[in-house]
Parts: structure tokens; sequence; C-alpha cells
């Protein structure tokens, strides 16, 4: 496992159409367009809370990422987030809500609840321990 | 590295294994054991293909043939098979979590291993399935299975030792819920029985024999002994425990038995408390983080777009699609999202565990990040730097005087006992003790007045008891009454100061007739601790109620040079904040979390130092369970540590990123003629995320410094 040379098996010039050449250029900006796309722009769901005996009820199902991705929220009511977690990775197996100190352990197969208390407007942004899987709290006034 | 979902697998995001307040087989500990157990086969299965898939393509890589390996091993066909079974077989997780992270619209490592792996597969699928046609064509029929396998194995590996590496993260709070013994020995009608800790229940007595383990919190009852609650406060030496005195569980009895009253059982102990604030403080981000944070969010698409373009560039410049698809893997497999994440989180993981080793315990991440930026300390005086048990030491009757001592002593206490002061307490037990049983009389019209004193009427008689400083001004502006101060009084009164006792006079109907010196001297190791403070940089300053004279001859017992006396309880905050607008850095203050809460609030990090039996200190940023005043060293010594920690972590990982892609990129080429192997470029990867972890491991060893010798 050593650096390529140039004297390398692999690197050989080919010497290739124009066309084929342009091809290749826009189908690669094609690709890198859809790819950032689908990944950063918009696409998860907002799910908003049902309100069981005055307590905004979410429930969220961990699978590959959370969904719904985004909650909207009322500010000044109780929360009760309800994680149901089918993903067996151990990645997810924590959430965490960093702004307000408050961590879960959600069993697999299982539900796990976390309650939080009434809310001022604002974004509050809950992921697994290394914040690669992600979701946020939309509080809105009422 | 490691984010790989699957089952029984390992996951880079569950920086928190195996903490929890339940005993130490929780799920998340199960979860972290079943975790390594899989990869340990995986990786196992990946090392033994990947073997003899490196063997059988020595002739190719090596361009001539090599008897000793049969030409079976070698032919492109096997490579297939098995390259395929080390990606079914061993990268099954990675493949899967990528696949379900893609419908989510989430990109993560598995992503990136996934995609780099599988680009290098599919590329020598053509050269396997038709190597003449390509041939013909001028194009290379080269083989990239043995690059596929390395690159998933080196993961795998990284995988499994940065998992076991983030295992040793939480020990210490696993240690922590250890102390706690599984069974109590407890009197149930007479008789002793052993109960599991869970079934004891408060008011239930327990008896603990030498060498046992405290299982609960409670009172003694019964007997006495010394024990050791190092593990939990970090303070070694032995306490003796008498009938009267608390017992905390997870403490170590050393030589005598006791009995004691169960007070607090489950989540209400001590060690449970402990546990559950280090915890928080786990769950907590640094504000250093939030920025990582908004990296990480977008760091993988830009990859995947960064690969993509290299493959278009290279393809452009070479023609040459095969080296093409090298650079793209390289760019896919060296970016390592996790060492980034991880960066951040396992530091304060291994920081707050740390911390409550030493008896440290620190509320959330940012207190640990800003208690090693502090520039000024203020200590509180009473039960901070000194002992907090001020006793009388002096009692000297006034020229002016006229009752008899046998009459003032036992109006004295009385008043004084209507106090919450710490001086009117030392006066009580004071009388207390030169008239035992004395009658007191009846007190009328009790007033305290803040800072200054107390007033009442006793027996018709109006009585003051306060701080010389209160008469000198001529009593309250609104009382209509001028008290005059005797040369005498303020002689004697100058003179207690100076001996570092606070002075209280007792002034009735208007004469005064005595003065008491009241002394509280500095913990022994006062003066050691300053002078560690000072030496970490800090300017310390001495807040205090107290008169200015006994404020400053304190000082001067430990070595302190500032100091800001005559102080009421509810304008310490605002003293605070005076320091903090003079623009000096940051401002800590010390204190016992009850009465100088606001202050504690006000400052930049709080600190309590607690009894060692309650950590309900709410205010407080950081918590010393022992009281000793050099545990705010250590903590601001363990926050230098852990921030320097985290800087090498972030600095690693983004350095590693920034350098390790463009290179990856193939930029480097037109320099210096050589390009990354995608090998290599797995190899980088995989070790990053395991140093970042193993570098944060290293604060494990972290050690305060010991104590300078005062002067």
């Amino acid at each position: 496992m050593t650096p390529m040379e140039v004297g390398d098996p692999a690197w050989r010039t080919i010497a290739q159409p124009a066309a084929l050449k342009a091809l290749v250029a826009l189908a690669g900006l094609g690709l890198i367009a859809l790819e950032l796309w689908w990944f950063l722009g918009r696409h998860g769901e907002t799910g908003t809370a049902a309100a069981e005996g005055g307590v905004q009820t979410v429930r969220i199902t961990v699978q590959g990422g959370y969904a719904p991705e985004r909650v909207r929220l009322r500010s000044g009511q109780p929360i009760r987030l309800v994680f149901h977690r089918l993903d067996p990775s151990s990645c997810v197996a924590r959430v965490i809500v960093p702004d307000l100190q408050r961590s879960l352990d959600l069993p697999l197969n299982g539900e796990a609840s976390i309650d939080l208390p009434p809310l001022d407007p604002g974004l509050y942004p809950f992921h697994c321990g290394m914040a690669m899987v992600r979701g946020e709290l939309e509080v809105v006034s009422d | 590295m490691a984010h790989t979902p699957a089952h029984e697998q390992p996951g880079c995001c569950d920086t928190a294994a195996g903490d929890g307040i339940a005993p130490p087989s929780t799920a998340t500990d199960r979860e972290l054991a079943r975790e390594l157990s899989g990869l340990r086969r995986q990786l196992r299965l990946a090392l033994l293909l990947t073997g003899l898939i490196v063997v059988g393509s020595m002739p190719h890589m090596l361009g001539r043939p090599l008897p000793a390996i049969p030409g079976w091993l070698s032919s492109s066909w096997s490579q297939l098979l098995l390259a395929t079974l080390v990606l079914v077989g061993g990268g099954g997780p990675i493949f899967s979590g990528a696949w379900r992270a893609l419908l989510r619209h989430r990109a993560d490592m598995n992503t990136l291993v996934a995609t780099g792996v599988g680009i290098a597969w599919l590329a020598s699928l053509p050269a396997t399935v038709a190597p003449g046609w390509l041939r013909a064509q001028g194009l290379p029929a080269d083989l990239y299975y043995e690059t596929a396998a390395v690159i998933l194995t080196l993961v795998l590996l990284g995988q499994f030792l940065e998992a076991r590496a983030r295992g040793q993260t939480s020990e210490a709070i696993r240690r922590l819920l250890q102390l706690q013994p599984p069974t109590a020995r407890v009197q149930r009608q007479g008789v002793l029985v052993e109960l599991l800790v869970s079934r004891v229940a408060p008011g239930d007595t327990v008896l603990v024999r030498p060498g046992e383990t405290v299982p609960l919190d409670g009172e003694v009852v019964e007997g006495s002994s010394w024990v050791e609650e190092a593990m939990l406060t970090g303070e070694s030496t032995p306490v003796r425990k008498q009938p009267g005195d608390a017992v905390v569980g997870g403490a170590l009895n050393r030589s005598g038995s006791f009995s004691f009253r169960v007070t607090r059982v489950g989540q209400d102990t001590l060690l449970a408390q402990i546990v559950e604030l280090v915890r928080q403080a786990q769950s907590s981000r640094t504000r250093v983080q939030r920025l990582a944070d908004q990296v990480t969010a977008w760091f993988v698409p830009v990859v995947i777009a960064i690969a993509i373009a290299a493959f278009v560039v290279w393809f452009l410049v070479s023609g040459n699609g095969l080296l093409s698809t090298l650079f793209l893997v390289s760019v896919l497999v060296i970016a390592c999202p996790c060492a980034l994440g991880l960066a951040t989180p396992t530091s304060i993981m291994v920081a707050s565990g740390k911390g409550a080793e030493n008896g440290l315990i620190f509320r959330n991440a940012e207190a640990l990040e800003t208690a090693g930026g502090l520039r000024t300390l203020v200590l509180d005086k009473t039960g901070t730097i000194t002992r907090g048990r001020p006793e009388v030491s002096d009692f000297q009757r006034l020229g002016g005087g006229r009752l008899e001592a046998a009459a003032l002593l036992p109006l004295l206490a009385a008043v004084e006992e209507r106090s919450e002061h710490p001086l009117a307490e030392a006066v009580v037990a004071y009388v207390a003790e030169q008239l035992p049983g004395a009658p007191r009389p009846a007190v009328e019209e009790f007033e305290a007045v803040a800072g200054r004193g107390v007033t009442a009427r006793v027996e018709g008689q109006e009585v003051r008891i306060g701080t010389p400083r209160w008469f000198r001004q001529g009593g309250e502006p609104d009382s209509g009454e001028l008290v005059a101060t005797s040369p005498e009084l303020e002689a004697l009164a100058a003179e207690l100061e100076a001996r570092a006792c606070s002075t209280v006079a007792v002034v009735v109907d208007g004469r005064a007739e005595a003065l008491l010196g009241v002394s509280d001297p500095p913990r022994q190791e006062a003066a050691a601790a300053v002078a560690g403070l000072r030496r970490l940089g800090l300017a310390v300053v001495m807040l205090t109620g107290d008169g200015r004279r006994t404020a400053e001859a304190i000082a001067a017992q430990v070595g302190i040079e500032r100091v800001i006396a005559e102080v009421k309880p509810a304008d310490k905050a605002a003293e605070i904040r005076r320091l903090q607008d003079q623009g000096q850095g940051p401002v800590a203050m010390v204190g016992d979390g009850i009465n100088d809460a606001p202050a504690l609030a006000q400052a930049d990090v709080g600190f309590a130092i607690g009894t060692g039996t309650d950590v309900a200190i709410a205010a407080s940023d950081v918590t010393l369970l022992a009281a000793r005043l050099a545990g705010v060293g250590v903590a601001i010594e363990l926050s230098r540590a852990t921030l320097a920690n985290i800087r090498q972590n972030l600095f690693f990982a983004f350095a590693y990123n920034v350098a390790g892609i463009p290179i990856a990129a193939g930029l480097l080429f037109p320099f210096t003629g050589w390009l990354l192997n995608p090998m290599l470029a797995g190899a980088a990867m995989a070790f990053s995320s395991v140093s970042v972890v193993t570098n944060a491991l290293r604060l494990r060893r972290f050690r305060p410094h010991p104590l300078p010798v005062a002067r």
C-alpha cells in the first residue's frame, strides 16, 4: 500500500472524444445537484403534537433517522416526546436534547418517553449521541 | 469513525454507552457489549477473507506469476466471490445503514463507506466479466476487489477499536454505581435480615460492619466508626461518625461497627444524585460543539460533491475512467465526519467522570468550558475560607454597662436564639456553655436588620446586638435614636478585629454593655489553596459582610490581597456584577450555595462548597462535594486540561479532513507526482476517529498539581 506512482499501471492517459467528456462533466454536475438537493434540501415532514390531557404528545419513530424530523409545538404547554426505536443501530440508542440537558436511552423495538417543561418559542434540536442523526422541535407562540 | 448502524452493530452515535442511573448492567451497557461482540465476529470474517483476497491478488499486483499461490485463488471470479462475501458478511450492516439513511434524506459515515467500497467493487465487474473486450478497446482491465475488501476491513477494525474505547469513557459513572453494595443488613422486628437495597425503606435501621460499604444515606443511631468518603467526595481523610452524624451510601466503613437510620433511598441518595448530575452534564454541549455540529450537518453531502467533482476533473484530464474512479473512492473513504462528531462529547464524557472522581460535579459542559478561562475568583469568607463554625473567643464588659453578667448573658441568648446568623449561633452556644440551663427571658418585637444586627424588647428594655459599625453610624436613620459609641468600645473592637475576630456589641437601653469577639479561623488548607489558585494565574478576592479590619486580618492569614468587606448579603451579587463590568475576564464566585445563591448565579461560574451530603445546590455551576477550597483549583485545572483536549481533538479532526480530502482528490499530483492509494485513504480514516477517542481517554490520567507550600 504505497502511494501510486505515475508508473503505476493505473496511470494511463486515454484519448476520449470531446462529446463523451462533455457528457461526463454534465452528468457529474447533475449528480452533484441531485445529491445536494436530496440530502440538504428540506424534505422531512413537519409533525404536530396531539393534545393528551393537557400535554402535547409527539410520537417519533426512529429508523435511519427521526420521523417526523421536525416537530411543531406550542409554547407554554408541557411536552411529551415518545420515541419508538426500530433501528437496531446502537448509534440511535440514545437521544439528547442538549439545550434542555436531557437525554434518554431508547430500547430497541420499544417505546420510551421524555417529558419536557413548557418551552419558550424557538428551535430546540435533538440528536443522537454524536449529533449525526438529528431532529428539531420548533416551538411557536399561540 | 463508525457511524454504522446495523443489527448488533456499532454506532458512533452512542457516546454515552453504559451510563444510566440504574445498576451498571443497564440496557446501554448490554447494547455496547452486543455491539462489540457483533463487530468482533464481522471483523474476524472480514480479516480472513480479505487475507485470502490480498494473497490472491499478489501475482496481479506484482505483474508476474507466483508459484506458491494457487491459480484459482488469483482468478478474477474467485476474487469477486471472496470480495462479495466480505462486503455482505462484514459490511452488511454498513450497507443497510446507508440505505436506511438514504431513504430518510440523511447521509452519514455509512453513506461514505458504502458508496466508496461499493463503487470499487462495481468498477471491477467489467474486468471480471469481459476483460478481453476491455483490452480490445484499449481500456485497462484492472481489478480492485482487494481495495474494496481492505477498506472495509480497516473500517471495521476502526469501529471495533473505537467502540471499545468509547466504553471506557463512561467508566467513572460505572465505578460510582458499583459503589453501592447490592444488599443491606436491616433490623426487622428485632431480627437482622439481609435485604436487597431496593427493598430497604426510609426509617429502617441498617447495621454496617467493619470493612463494609454503607448501602444508603442515613443518620447514625448507635455505635461509632471512621468512614472513608473518598470515592464520593474526593476527600481522602476518614471522617469520624457518631450517633447523630450523617452517613452517605457508598462510603467505606473502616474500623468500627454502627447502625444508622435510613433517610434517603433510590433516586434521592447522594450517590444517585451525583450520577444523575454527571449524566446531565454529559447530555449538554459546549459552545464550541455547537459550531462543530453545524459543520457535521453539511459535511457528508459536501464530501460526496467533492468526490464527484474529482471524478469529473480527472476524467477530463486523463480520459481514464478507472483512474478517475480511484480518486472518487479515495475521497469518499478518507473523509471522517465521526472524528468531528466525537471530538467534544468524548472529552466531556471523560472529564465529567473525572470530576466526579475528584468530588467535583459540573452542572453542564458549558461550566466545564468556562471554568478554564476564569480570571478572577471571589471567595466568600465564612464557610469558604474559614471553617464556618464561629466560636466566641472573647467576652469583654464595657465601662458604661450596668447589668450583671448573670442577667446579661440569658438576655443575649434569648435574643440571639431568634436570629439565623452564624455569629448568633456562636453566641447562643457560648451562653449555653457559660450558664448551662439558665432560664431565658421572653423576647418581644424581635427584628433583624440585614448586615447590621438585631433589635428586640426584653423585659421592657430596648436591646440591640450587632456590629459596632452600626452603632458608630448612630443607629438606623429612621429609629430616631442615636447610640454613642465609647472610645473604649472602639479601641477594644479594633484590637479584636486585628486578631481576625468578628465583633458583636451589645447595647441595652442605649448603653454599650459588652463586646464579644467571635473567631472563625481559616480552614487548615486555605492558605495553600489560595496560593494554588494564584499559581493558576487567578486574581483572588475575598468578599464578606464582616468588618474591614476582621476581613483584612483573615485575608492576610491566607494570602489574599484584595478584600471587599462590609457587603450585605443582598449586595454580594451586585459586587460580582461590578467585577464583571470591569472587563477583566470571567468572574467566579465560591460560596456555600445557600446564602450566596444570588451571587453564585450572577458569577460566570458559581462554585458551591458542599457539605458532602447534599448536592441539591441548584444555583451553582460546580459543586464541590468535599468542603475543601482546594477543589476549586482542581476544577479549574481539569477544565483547562479538558479544553486543551477538546481543542486538540477538534484541530486534529478538522485538520485531518481539510488536509486529507484534497490529497485524496489528487490536488497534490501536479506538484508531487503522486496519488493516494484508496486503501491508504481507508486506513487513515479508520484510525482518525480512534485517535480522537484515544486522545480523549488521556484525560483519565488527569492529576491535579499538588498544592504549593503556603507562605
